[in-house]
């Protein structure tokens, strides 16, 4: 038994983040017996990447921040105050939470007619291909699972997210959540053709499916001045992906009264409104790689290793701090308006991507 | 190319134990045509208090059987029961946004059966009202539009606008609609010069903030991809289907009761009829948003023009300037002379019909027939949405601006 911990502990703490600004306080914690055990497993770097940043512990105060943010800059847009009440010295900041705890105590309902196994566990099995993706998302020295094809297994991933949507508004078996099935359904084809021919442009850019290759050629010029129209077509692809409007068509509250989520009610609720903003930052995070540099930024010498997954955080959230402002500026176009677009002039611009990707890759290499 | 599945389909339950006005027959029928009966409403954010019954075949309405009445008050029947000054609260009841042009239509019957003349002054203080009321009306029925598309900011600037609507009939008329103003001979108070100013610089300022609104929403393109070509009622079908106000001018039909019977003082002053010929959706509403234009224009010519002098008839109150003090004294114990009066009134939404039957010596009416808007076009309304997607449903709801209180009455 005390092998096994000794060596559990010896693998931990050969690879633990190296921070030299909370160095002291770790170096206190690891003479302690059984602390130095959780610290080590903390800030051993597979397990910091995954649960800690940019992994499940960013995420949420991410989601935190976001649903706040979002409401506050409509708010700010339509001449309102947005939420306020809850925490007023903060500006309602903590909004989000107090919404959350009240889906937490909030009776949640399964309808007669629905497929009640299916109805009640899809949403948490919705969790799974949306934190996956962040197993093989490195951010700098910090990286769940290496491998050179981490570009593609992220896509794969994030291709299995409408699977589960669709599902549940199967397992809703309601007129709307039917409805609001056959739309993701739809949107989920316009989108993802597009989306993974943008990203397959980026890979032939760099010469390979590897997060530290694509960051490393993004040193002089970031991916989004080396290949412009990927740039758009992933935007696009990533606001219709994450029902943003003006591609709002799956959950159009005035039209299928939230589509698939129509008969959620209580935590199951709270559980679904999130999946877009996580598959939101899950994009991001990509696109972060992708275009903007990656984990690449100021290094600073108090953070060590910290720094990689710090600088690509605060990208990441910046990116979408200005993409949630279409809310207020757009209106819903009809599905038929959204494949259009999808099927033609983002098909045309990402194979138009393709033979700029290729072009310039052959030019960097 | 259309493959057929020969899969029985039971028609759900619900259809049976709900009371839809639909034959069983049509229920069997359109299930064993392969198509989907989607009941929209009441309690569905896209409907507003009444059932839409959308026949659908794939994403296509086959046709659309309206189910109106939830929100019917029988007003009629209760004007039977009161004065005939005790029913200018109710008949404004129908629209609150648009209560000055109620008010308006059902008080000038009043007037035209007893023969008062009313002054000069009252008459411009009506239509400023009037003008205020239907602005807001537009306004109100531009957000409704925007946030049934998903495009909040569009719902938010026009409440916004609405505001300052409020906040001159609050200075005119003491509340911010249902202000019951306008009274058999005239107006309640006189308008001071400070209220007037104050309205006229509102007019500026409105017609400033709107510019902005225009930017976000009118001319924005994803408003115009869901809006235009949408809906589309040609001329001949809007005049077949009786529709009224800026939807049958938004197909091309110039027609305005203030034009051609023109009433108060419509014919003193400048302004234009907006017209569209393209009878969709987009039309409907760009038709509404230049009236907002006309309408504030008609408002500063009525400021600028507007006489001094009384505000209520000789006839109603002999002495004093106005009716304050001696209000039920006055009015109270009107007995029209026997017949059927009729007047036409151009409200914000259409036509409105007010009808009053007097036997001719009770102090109640004997028959108050009310035919609003609302109630006028929903054929047309139901006949536009034939042949478009069901996500078009609440395009063209919002579309004609259909208000189903005003509607049921």
């Amino acid at each position: 038994m005390m092998d096994v911990v000794s060596y559990l502990y010896e693998t931990f703490s050969s690879n633990m983040m190296d921070i030299p600004l909370i160095a002291p306080i770790v170096d206190f914690l690891t003479k302690i017996p059984l602390i130095n055990f959780i610290v080590a497993l903390i800030l051993w770097k597979p397990f910091f990447a995954v649960i800690i940043m940019p992994g499940l512990g960013v995420m949420t105060l991410y989601l935190l921040y976001i649903v706040w943010y979002e409401r506050k800059l409509t708010a700010r847009v339509q001449w309102r105050v947005g939420p306020l009440e809850v925490a007023r010295p903060i500006r309602g900041a903590i909004q989000t939470l107090a919404d959350g705890i009240r889906y937490f105590f909030q009776e949640a309902i399964v309808h007669r007619e629905a497929h009640r196994p299916y109805y009640v566990q899809l949403p948490i099995l919705a969790f799974i291909p949306v934190l996956l993706p962040i197993m093989f998302i490195p951010a700098g020295s910090a990286v769940g699972i290496y491998t050179p094809y981490s570009i593609q297994l992220t896509v794969t991933f994030i291709a299995l997210i409408p699977i589960t949507i669709v599902a549940i508004g199967w397992a809703s078996n309601s007129r709307f959540a039917y409805i609001g099935s056959v739309r993701e359904a739809f949107m989920y084809f316009a989108y993802e053709v597009p989306f993974i021919i943008a990203v397959i442009s980026m890979i032939f850019l760099y010469s390979s499916g590897d997060a530290y290759v694509a960051v490393e050629k993004q040193s002089a010029i970031p991916g989004a001045l080396l290949n412009p129209i990927a740039f758009v077509v992933y935007i696009i692809a990533m606001l219709m992906a994450t029902s943003r409007l003006p591609f709002e068509i799956p959950e159009a509250d005035q039209e299928i009264a939230f589509g698939p989520f129509v008969e959620y009610s209580g935590i199951l609720f709270g559980l679904v409104m999130v999946l877009a903003y996580e598959k939101l930052y899950i994009m991001t995070l990509l696109f972060t790689i992708l275009f903007l540099g990656g984990w690449s930024g100021p290094y600073c010498p108090l953070l060590g290793d910290l720094n990689g997954p710090l600088w690509m955080f605060i990208k990441t959230i910046v990116v979408i701090s200005i993409l949630v402002i279409v809310r207020s500026i757009y209106a819903r176009y009809r599905l038929d308006q959204a494949l259009r677009i999808g099927w033609t002039s983002m098909l045309a611009l990402s194979i138009a991507a393709l033979v700029v990707g290729g072009v310039i890759g052959v030019w960097l290499s | 190319m259309e493959y057929v599945l020969d899969i029985p389909v039971e028609p759900p339950r619900e259809l049976r134990s709900l009371f839809i006005p639909i034959p069983p027959e049509y229920v069997e029928d359109t299930y064993k045509s392969d198509d989907f009966l989607v009941l929209v409403g009441p309690q569905h954010p896209g409907s507003g208090h009444m059932r839409l019954i959308v026949r659908i075949k794939g994403d296509i309405i086959q046709e659309v059987i309206p189910d109106p009445g939830y929100v019917h008050r029988s007003m009629e029947k209760i004007a039977e029961n009161r004065l005939y000054i005790q029913n200018i609260p109710l008949v404004e009841r129908p629209a609150i946004m648009d209560a000055p042009n109620f008010n308006l239509g059902y008080v000038r019957a009043i007037e035209e059966a007893l023969d008062i003349e009313v002054p000069e002054r009252a008459k411009y203080i009506r239509t400023m009202l009037a003008e205020l009321g239907r602005i807001g009306t537009h306004l109100y029925d531009a957000a409704i539009l925007a946030v049934f598309i998903g495009h909040t900011t569009g719902f938010m600037y026009p409440f916004g606008l609405r505001e300052l609507i409020c906040e001159a009939l609050v200075r005119l008329t003491g509340a911010r609609f249902t202000s019951s103003f306008i009274i058999p001979g005239g107006v309640r108070r006189n308008a001071d010069e400070s209220t007037l100013k104050w309205i006229y610089d509102m007019t500026l300022a409105m017609e400033r903030r709107l510019k902005s609104f225009e930017r976000i929403f009118v001319n924005n393109p994803t408003v115009i991809a869901r809006l235009q070509d949408v809906g589309v009622l040609s001329r001949e079908e809007a005049i077949k289907y009786g529709v009224v106000g800026p939807f049958l001018r938004a197909s091309g039909v110039e027609y305005d009761v203030r034009k051609i019977e023109p009433y108060e003082v419509y014919d003193e002053l400048v302004w234009d009829m907006p017209v569209s010929d393209a009878g969709d959706g987009y039309a409907r509403f760009l038709v509404r948003v230049n009236e907002i234009g006309q309408s504030l224009s008609i408002i500063r010519q009525c400021i600028k023009e507007m006489p001094e002098g009384r505000v209520i008839s000789d006839q109603i109150a002999e002495n004093g300037k106005d009716i304050r003090g001696s209000f039920y004294d006055s009015l109270s114990n009107i007995v029209l002379p026997p017949g059927e009066f009729t007047t036409l009134t151009e409200g914000a939404r259409g036509t409105i019909v007010f009808s009053i039957v007097s036997d001719g010596e009770s102090n109640v009416p004997y028959r108050l027939r009310i035919v609003s808007p609302g109630w006028l076009y929903l054929r047309g309304f139901m006949e536009s949405l034939r042949g478009e997607r069901l996500a078009d449903l609440q395009a063209i709801y919002g579309s004609f601006g259909y208000f189903p209180p005003e509607a049921d009455r």
